[in-house]
């Protein structure tokens, strides 16, 4: 072996850890970054609210597990549920917490997001608690961030905000819903009402 | 003939038995029930609307008024004020809770604020490194193991449970020196029921961003404030702390983490 070769083959041998590392990113790197491109490329971006409802849609979809999140939520009723109305839930549920959220995008006012630390969240995820943090420094509040490593790496599945679980209210209103008004389809079709009047209210859709 | 009072307590009885959720016998269905905790929804339905009613009517109008005719500081004074008022009752439950730091940080925060904050209305000791934090007697019952029993909506105090339901009026008719005060029949008797008021109007202008989000992102706004209401009032009970690891609902009865990648389905 060339003197050269064997100098490459170590570099080599001893970036290996750091690239199966740096192809993992961390939780909380997810995080910032997941934090970091939402205010650049859409709570400062000067582009029109549907743009930024589908920037949005495309940062959620790649970082948040939201078929986990929309079984988690659906509860018990999964079971029972059939394939086409598990993809139309599906489907809503997306669009609702889409809207959900571009409805606050206008009152973005220099806010950002600090990790604070991590810690182990069951057998196999990790939760990540951060601060908002606004201009004035005083009005800051908590906020958890709980994932899960998948294949494709880390995902969030939980946004907890004062205690409250995003997931734990949805999963709890939905099972009020589909128990006193109409089982699956009453869900379904409540959620499209709502999504289609969330759009409107913001010109999108 | 039975006297008015008791003629109206039968009534309130009848309304109360006949709004009773019926007890579901299938078991998965009977767990999603105890996880509700709700045996009164029908009734506790019907005061949520008449709260939705009082509030669109009355005290939004109020607490919007008073919004926008104040500017922040002054409404921050306020509430401080509010909060400085109320320094006993949060004092006693810490004690009740064997909460001996806390218990001093009341009260030196009591001292300096009355003082240095002129009257609590500037929260001078939180400017100097400590903040403060409520305490109410519903919560000491949690420390001591009492459960929350089952939940209940009172018009406008909101979303509440019976045990911190019987907490509230613990701490307004026994534990608050204001109420003291009026047991004395030579006192003012209002001024108990001004502060009362003055406290409702202030937690509804600082919650109404709030409840204002659910309201809009939800669908049965009823359930999703019974479940937002319920997760607030445990971290308020742990006192901030995290939920302990495992205290999420599982699906029924399955094992393993309820958020597990997809898998394949069984056929049906």
């Amino acid at each position: 072996m060339k003197r050269r070769d064997f100098i490459a083959s170590a570099a080599l041998l001893c970036l290996m850890p750091e690239l199966a590392f740096a192809q993992a990113k961390s939780a909380s790197d997810t995080i910032s970054t997941f934090a970091q491109e939402g205010i650049v490329q859409i709570l400062e971006a000067k582009i029109s609210p549907a743009e930024k409802a589908e920037r949005f849609r495309a940062l959620f979809n790649r970082d948040f597990d939201i078929p986990a999140i929309a079984r988690f939520v659906l509860g018990r009723a999964v079971r029972t549920a059939t394939q086409p109305e598990q993809d139309q839930f599906l489907k809503v549920f997306e669009d609702v917490i889409v809207y959900t959220w571009t409805r606050r995008f206008s009152e973005y006012n220099g806010q950002s997001l600090k990790v604070a630390d991590t810690a182990p969240d069951g057998p196999d995820g990790t939760v990540v608690n951060a601060r908002i943090v606004g201009n004035s420094g005083d009005q800051s509040f908590g906020v958890a961030f709980r994932m899960r490593l998948r294949p494709e790496g880390w995902r969030i599945v939980d946004v907890i905000v004062d205690g409250v679980s995003m997931a734990i209210t949805y999963r709890q209103e939905y099972a009020s819903i589909i128990a006193q008004q109409g089982g699956m389809p009453g869900l379904i079709s409540q959620l499209q009402t709502r999504a289609k009047e969330l759009a409107k209210q913001q010109g999108v859709g | 003939m039975p006297s008015r009072a008791s003629r109206a307590l039968a009534l309130i009885a009848a309304l109360t038995l006949s709004a009773c959720a019926t007890r579901p016998t299938d078991p998965a269905a009977l767990r999603a029930y105890e996880e509700t905790n709700d045996k009164w929804e029908p009734l506790n339905r019907t005061m949520f609307d008449v709260d939705q009613a009082l509030d669109a009517a009355l005290i939004r109008p109020v607490a919007w008024t008073y919004r926008k005719v104040t500017p922040e500081p002054v409404r921050d004074g306020v509430s401080n004020a509010l909060t400085n008022i109320r320094s006993p009752v949060v004092f006693l439950n810490d004690l009740l809770q064997g909460q001996g730091t806390r218990a001093a940080i009341t009260i030196a925060r009591f001292v300096v604020n009355s003082t240095l904050g002129i009257g609590g209305l500037f929260d001078v000791a939180k400017r100097m490194g400590t903040p403060g934090h409520g305490e109410d007697f519903g919560q000491t019952l949690a420390v001591w193991g009492v459960g929350d029993g089952t939940f209940l909506y009172l018009p406008l105090l909101g979303p509440t449970s019976v045990r911190d339901g019987f907490g509230l009026g613990v701490d307004a008719f026994a534990f608050d020196p204001f109420s003291w005060y009026s047991y004395n029949p030579h006192n003012n008797q209002s001024v108990q029921w001004y502060l009362l008021g003055a406290q409702l109007v202030d937690a509804k202008s600082s919650t109404m961003a709030t409840t204002d989000e659910l309201k809009k992102s939800s669908i049965d706004y009823y359930a999703a404030l019974r479940s937002a209401y319920r997760q607030y009032r445990a971290r308020e009970i742990r006192n901030g702390a995290p939920a302990p690891a495992g205290s999420m609902p599982a699906f029924d009865d399955e094992e393993g983490d309820p958020f597990a990648p997809e898998k394949p389905q069984a056929p049906k």
